[in-house]
């Protein structure tokens, strides 16, 4: 496994190095991706749902003991839904901390992923939210609760293929 | 008039028989009566008395309700409207829709207008609660137009309204009332005034109870999650690991 990930490391290497706590994991043996940087420089790994929850427990022993966000999107009609994880380094009079997006890419058909409340707690309600707007459920998840729509509510609204219902209140004013 | 009394208090500078024209002193006789006596109708003194005490309800949602407390602040003063902001409908005339309202809290919104006695005022404050404002595009969940769900009297545009306008809208607010009559009451009575589509939704259980605090469900790990986490971590993270484990119970 770890081979393959060097190899797969020096594939990518001409387009992006892999970053700091990239290599760690792939030096450790975590089957993880390497998708490059982000807008604000922060390394980017795609990670299978299956390892979540171990390559997460690495992390937080690595040190990065604060999740600083965790959400989902829709990556387009009939494609995947991602889980995504912004983990950071959190200590005494931090100096630009060591950061890190974990993405865990869903299939539509069952969008099922470890929670990691057990790790980070601040995932708590994040987590509720993702699932009240994508519908990604949680294993785990102490309290998997609609956290913003109705407790009734039908559907979840931030998926691309969502419509809308026609309700007399949501119809045009005019 | 004491103007052509000839009786005991005559100036000593006038003659037997001669009159004062235009005395110095008014008369005193219609000053007291004018002073005293004020000519109205039962309909103006009773508008002037609710319009000059209008309550509002302190029912802010969003950005709106920023404006709106401004106005309750010493720079605007909206108390010298009468206005006395109230906590509870039940004391309230007027209710400013202060912010976005959306499908959760419509019903809140409906109940909490029919907790107010009547006579009873709306004033829909912001385009969120005429229109449904910039949600108006694609939101799943914002009402468009509070009037949807309650009748309203004055709309006020703006996004948010400057406390200014506020102002102009309960100005217009009390012209309104000031037009009502007394004899018409039987009409301002609100049966049921506003619109209601019957949905086919049913009626679920609140899956948020308030137990979840104290079900501890959320202090330990199910039993899988705990086996799902133990899983081989590598020798260089063996004892911290191992640690975390520990203090995750």
């Amino acid at each position: 496994m770890a081979d393959e990930q060097q190899a797969a490391i020096t594939e990518t290497a001409p387009l992006a190095e892999a970053g700091k706590a990239s290599k760690w994991l792939a030096e450790n043996g975590f089957d993880h991706e390497f998708l490059g940087l982000d807008a604000s420089g922060v390394e980017t790994v795609r990670v299978d749902r299956d390892f979540l929850i171990p390559i997460c427990t690495a992390l937080y022993a690595y040190g990065f003991n604060y999740m600083q966000c965790q959400g989902g999107y829709d990556s387009g009609p009939g494609q995947d839904l991602v889980s995504f994880y912004h983990l950071v380094k959190l200590a005494d009079d931090a100096d630009r901390p060591e950061e890190i997006r974990v993405k865990v890419f869903l299939p539509r058909e069952n969008p099922t992923v470890p929670s990691v409340y057990w790790i980070w707690k601040a995932a708590d309600w994040q987590e509720r939210e993702s699932y009240d707007m994508y519908g990604i459920m949680y294993e785990g998840h102490p309290n998997l609760k609609r956290i913003l729509m109705p407790e009734d509510w039908v559907g979840y609204p931030l998926r691309k293929d969502y419509i809308s219902p026609d309700f007399y209140e949501l119809q045009d004013a005019y | 008039m004491v103007l052509n009394s000839n009786s005991t208090t005559r100036s000593p500078i006038l003659a037997q028989g001669e009159q004062m024209l235009n005395p110095i002193e008014r008369p005193q006789v219609t000053q007291d009566l004018s002073e005293n006596v004020i000519l109205t109708t039962v309909d103006d003194l009773y508008n002037w008395a609710r319009l000059s005490s209008l309550w509002p309800m302190l029912y802010g949602t969003a950005c709106c309700f920023i404006e709106f407390a401004a106005l309750i602040g010493s720079r605007f003063d909206f108390d010298r409207f009468g206005l006395v902001p109230r906590s509870t409908p039940r004391q309230a005339d007027l209710i400013i829709t202060a912010g976005t309202i959306t499908m959760k809290m419509a019903p809140a919104l409906v109940r909490l207008y029919e907790q107010m006695p009547d006579p009873k005022y709306v004033i829909a404050m912001g385009a969120c609660t005429i229109t449904g404002g910039m949600f108006s595009v694609d939101s799943p969940s914002a009402v468009r137009g509070v009037d949807k769900l309650i009748p309203v009297d004055v709309y006020l545009p703006g996004c948010p309204p400057r406390p200014e306008a506020i102002i102009d809208a309960i100005i217009k607010l009390r012209k309104k009332i000031s037009n009502d009559s007394i004899q018409e009451r039987g009409n301002l009575r609100q049966v049921h005034r506003y619109y209601s589509t019957t949905h086919t939704m049913q009626t679920v259980d609140p899956i948020l109870d308030g137990k979840y605090l104290a079900t501890g469900t959320r202090e330990a790990a199910p039993k899988e999650l705990v086996e799902a986490m133990g899983m081989p971590v590598p020798p260089a993270l063996l004892t911290s690991g191992q640690k975390e484990e520990v203090n995750r119970g």
